[in-house]
């Protein structure tokens, strides 16, 4: 029993070590790939696959994710008399939060599959020793490109679930509970700072960074045959989502360490 | 001359000539699993070498050794007289741009064409300038396998033997000085397997390659080796010529060539039963 705990134990510190060492690899590998111009074809691909394509879904969310804030919390607020706030707590839960955790979640699911799936198929056809034997690192040719159209899309999908969150909640906010609309914006604007919208935006460059990571690993590593490539995708995701409630967690609370030192200096400034 | 496993250097009819590849006492280990025992061999300039041996001997692991796809538990490989098991991924590149390595069921990209997976290896390594020269070279690359004409299929609309025939006009895209076989015929009717024959006899001919075949396909081994090198439980049980591998006198290797089943394989099929006496049938769930 113990010597079996044990053995899982070295096992599983083996594996976090092959995936310390994977990310890191890629991770020199992209900041080096962005200065070399026969990556960029590849990067540009990459971003059509991965931004375009999750536009849609990605606006969705948002919208959905600001329309179901704004009926859940509108009684609560309305029971206090202060409806016309409810542009604040929709805006800020959708920029801080809920947009850029859902939208990582979205992109888990539609891209981090799809690159598991594509990695995994690679890695059991040989595809993968085929780049490797043609004298070509196959971080530089097949991860790279993905970590860096991941890290610099995510922000830019996010923004777009947020845009979908706040134009959703606002919608609801009219149309259905009949908020006066320049209240709710004044509300909103005073209530909702860059600051916000930018932990929102930095969350979503951490949350690309590690979707892209972890599925291009799993794909990389995963077992022969369908069975392994469809457990590859599986893990992928799960890993991809605690991944993101994780640094959730530890980027709110370095952002609101950050937030407390220089809260004092902003006031004495404005 | 080297020395061999079976104990007699002389059965190697081949001139002594410069090894370009070497293993030194090469084990391979996955897990609790030892694939390759203490493997010692070297690959002669020039020749073909056939490595042939039962499925899951081992064969595929080593010569992923020779490109270092694979590195070794214990020992050493040597290209050119450098140790290469050594070397950094980075520094590899250079020396596998000197291989060419075809493998099994071809591995070539499916999200590209034919062309795109020749041109792969020239675009990694080759500064181009011109690519009319390029298409050219594409084109040359695939007469030489029979294929000119296929540029724009993707691997998905070809047969077996042309993806194989494809995968190897991508391994010589580079002018590789080893070409390295991975059961180039397997899968494939006897017409085509002896067409890919053909193919190793003429690349080898023509470019002048050192050429390593992996193979269960004796009639393919007899028709390519100058020298036929057979694994067996990770060991090396046999190395010469054809002719020395056709008289052997160990039975593993007698009847591996001759394909006969041997006694342990009979009793394990003995103790499995009738057929028909262990199995479920529809009736059996009605």
């Amino acid at each position: 029993m113990i010597a079996a705990l044990g053995a899982k134990a070295i096992e599983d510190l083996i594996n976090a070590g092959r995936f310390g060492r994977f990310a890191w690899r890629s991770a020199v590998t992209s900041l080096r790939g962005c200065a070399r111009r026969s990556t960029f074809p590849l990067i540009w691909t990459q971003m059509f696959i991965i931004g375009v394509h999750s536009v849609p879904v990605i606006m969705i969310t948002g919208a959905f994710v600001g329309m179901t804030l704004a009926v859940q919390a509108y009684d609560q607020l309305a029971g206090m008399g202060l409806e016309e706030h409810l542009g604040v707590l929709i805006n800020i839960s959708v920029v801080k939060e809920l947009g850029p955790v859902l939208a990582a979640v979205m992109l888990a699911g539609r891209i981090g599959g799809a690159l598991t799936a594509e990695l995994g198929t690679m890695n059991v056809t040989e595809q993968i020793d085929a780049v490797r034997s043609m004298g070509t690192d196959p971080v530089r040719y097949l991860v790279a490109p993905r970590l860096l159209a991941c890290l610099l899309l995510t922000p830019v999908l996010t923004i777009f679930a947020d845009m979908m969150g706040v134009v959703g909640g606002a919608l609801v906010s009219f149309l259905q509970f009949g908020i006066n609309s320049r209240a709710y914006w004044t509300f909103s604007a005073s209530a909702v700072a860059l600051w916000d919208v930018s932990i929102g935006v930095v969350k979503a460059f951490f949350f690309g960074g590690a979707i892209a990571v972890i599925s291009c690993y799993k794909g990389f590593n995963c077992r022969e045959g369908a069975h392994g490539v469809g457990q590859a995708c599986t893990e992928a995701f799960v890993a991809s989502f605690i991944s993101i409630l994780a640094l959730d967690f530890a980027l709110a609370v370095i952002f609101k360490s950050i937030y407390m030192i220089f809260w004092p200096v902003k006031s004495i400034v404005t | 001359m080297e020395k061999t496993t079976d104990g007699n250097p002389e059965h190697r009819t081949t001139d002594h000539a410069e090894p370009i590849i070497e293993v030194r006492n090469l084990s391979k280990r996955f897990g609790r699993k030892l694939v390759l025992d203490n493997i010692s061999l070297s690959v002669e300039k020039g020749k073909t070498t056939v490595i042939i041996g039962p499925s899951g001997c081992g064969k595929t692991v080593l010569i992923k050794h020779f490109i270092v796809l694979q590195r070794p538990t214990e020992g050493e490989v040597y290209f050119k007289g450098r140790r290469v098991d050594n070397l950094s991924e980075r520094n590899l590149n250079e020396i596998r741009t000197q291989f060419g390595y075809l493998f099994q069921e071809g591995a070539l990209f499916d999200s590209m064409t034919v062309a795109e997976n020749i041109m792969f290896p020239i675009r990694q390594h080759v500064k181009i300038r011109n690519w009319r020269e390029v298409d050219e070279v594409v084109k040359m690359k695939l007469a030489m396998v029979g294929l000119d004409g296929f540029q724009n299929y993707f691997p998905a609309r070809l047969s077996g033997g042309q993806r194989k025939r494809a995968a190897l006009a991508r391994a010589i895209a580079l002018n590789p000085e080893v070409l390295l076989y991975d059961e180039p015929t397997t899968g494939l009717d006897p017409i085509r397997s002896d067409i890919i024959n053909e193919l190793i006899l003429k690349l080898k001919r023509e470019l002048g390659v050192t050429t390593v075949v992996v193979t269960h396909d004796m009639k393919s081994a007899y028709k390519v080796a100058n020298r036929i090198i057979m694994l067996h439980n990770g060991k090396i049980v046999a190395d010469g010529n054809a002719d020395h591998i056709r008289n052997h006198p160990h039975p593993v290797v007698q009847q591996f060539i001759n394909g006969q089943v041997g006694e342990d394989d009979l009793a394990v099929l003995r103790m499995s039963g009738a057929v028909g006496s262990s199995q479920f049938l529809p009736r059996d769930f009605q």
